[in-house]
């Protein structure tokens, strides 16, 4: 987030051209205005930053499975819903883990790396490269636990960091009562800019 | 020690030249504010003990004209910093009035702080309480008067001045703001 820090570097010469473009006498030097624009720049960002919070973002109607959902089922709600993770609930309706194209990968790869080329590279060096080894298994036994999961107020820049950290591509949102209540992915994180522009118009 | 010279040293850049239609609205603003105060000094009442115009009225057309847009030149500051200023600088002279050395710095000195604390800084404030101190024996005989004749109609004439020619230009707009 270091690079949101400071605005733009404007010079010298950039204000001057300015105050020369805005008709009047601005009472101001551009060293003066250049520390204005500095410091209001960070005041915009930071109210920015926390007025827009997972609730204003998230996917409220979340796919999910529960633990002893089967993979194959699990892949199909995924495939249907043109989906690549989905959080795992237990029976309480609590998040207990989180399982994405990644994990499925992970199962059908070496297990050592979680990429699709890896899968490709497998088949193709003859050491089989079948799904089957995932038949009959369940949720929990491939998803990612415990899960990193965000509370409703969470503002966006944070889940933005957290994505980044902990690479990773979704994460569940969840309420006072903890239960589910939301999903957050790295789409409504570029769609969140979209709010942030909009609510920048409405003010100007 | 360096650390302070060092202050000293040009941080930044002069501003730009105002554009022509710029300097002419100054001009046109300065003059046609300054004429009723002097009419009415020089033609109406000549022979009253009154006075409507005083040096620090200058002042005030170079901010009520010429940097429309300054803080310093809108309403509040101008009619709160001279009727401020009148009166400090009245009762300083009152106050010191066998020691004018100490009651001209004192008019100005608290005219500025007084203006700040009331957010109404306006620089020929400094001169409207410091003519308080060395004006002429008129000014002196008006008393707290001075706050109002000559000091705040001259400043509310210059003001309706100001609201009628500043907006006439299309790029111009007065005031920024009231209060």
């Amino acid at each position: 987030m270091q690079e949101h820090q400071f605005p733009v570097d404007i010079s010298d010469d950039d204000v001057l051209k300015a105050m020369k473009s805005i008709s009047g006498f601005l009472d101001i030097t551009p060293a003066d205005f250049k520390e204005i624009y500095i410091v209001a720049y960070r005041q915009a960002l930071e109210r920015l930053k926390r007025s827009v919070k997972d609730k204003h973002i998230m996917t409220k109607q979340v796919v999910s499975v529960r633990e002893e959902t089967s993979l194959q089922e699990a892949a199909e709600l995924m495939a249907l819903n043109n989906i690549s993770g989905l959080p795992v609930l237990n029976h309480l309706q609590h998040v207990t883990g989180i399982i994405s194209e990644k994990d499925f990968l992970y199962e059908m790869g070496d297990k050592t790396k979680n990429s699709f080329m890896a899968v490709i590279a497998r088949c193709l060096t003859n050491k089989g490269c079948l799904a089957i080894s995932l038949r009959n298994r369940k949720a929990r036994d491939i998803m990612k636990s415990p899960p990193i999961t965000v509370s409703e107020e969470t503002p966006v820049f944070e889940i933005a960091a957290l994505f980044e950290q902990k690479k990773i591509n979704r994460v569940p949102v969840i309420g006072k009562d903890s239960k589910l209540t939301g999903i957050v992915t790295r789409s409504d994180i570029v769609k969140s800019y979209r709010i942030k522009s909009s609510q920048m118009r409405d003010v100007s | 020690m360096m650390k302070y010279f060092n202050k000293m040293k040009a941080s930044t850049k002069s501003p730009p030249y105002v554009s022509f239609s710029e300097i002419i609205w100054s001009w046109i603003g300065a003059f046609l504010g300054i004429i009723p105060l002097a009419y009415l000094n020089y033609n109406l009442f000549t022979k009253s003990d009154l006075e409507f115009i005083i040096g620090s009225f200058g002042a005030s057309a170079v901010l009520l004209y010429g940097a429309i847009r300054s803080p310093l030149a809108q309403p509040r500051n101008l009619i709160g910093g001279h009727i401020v200023s009148a009166l400090i600088g009245v009762a300083s002279y009152k106050l010191f009035a066998n020691q004018l050395w100490l009651a001209a710095p004192l008019a100005v000195a608290t005219a500025i702080a007084v203006m700040h604390a009331t957010k109404t800084l306006h620089p020929p404030g400094g001169a409207t309480a410091l003519i308080a101190v060395i004006g002429s024996n008129k000014i002196h005989a008006l008393g707290f008067l001075y706050a109002i004749i000559p000091v705040g109609l001259g400043a509310l004439i210059m003001l309706v001045v100001a609201l009628f020619v500043n907006n006439i230009p299309e790029k111009r707009k007065y005031p920024e703001f009231w209060f």
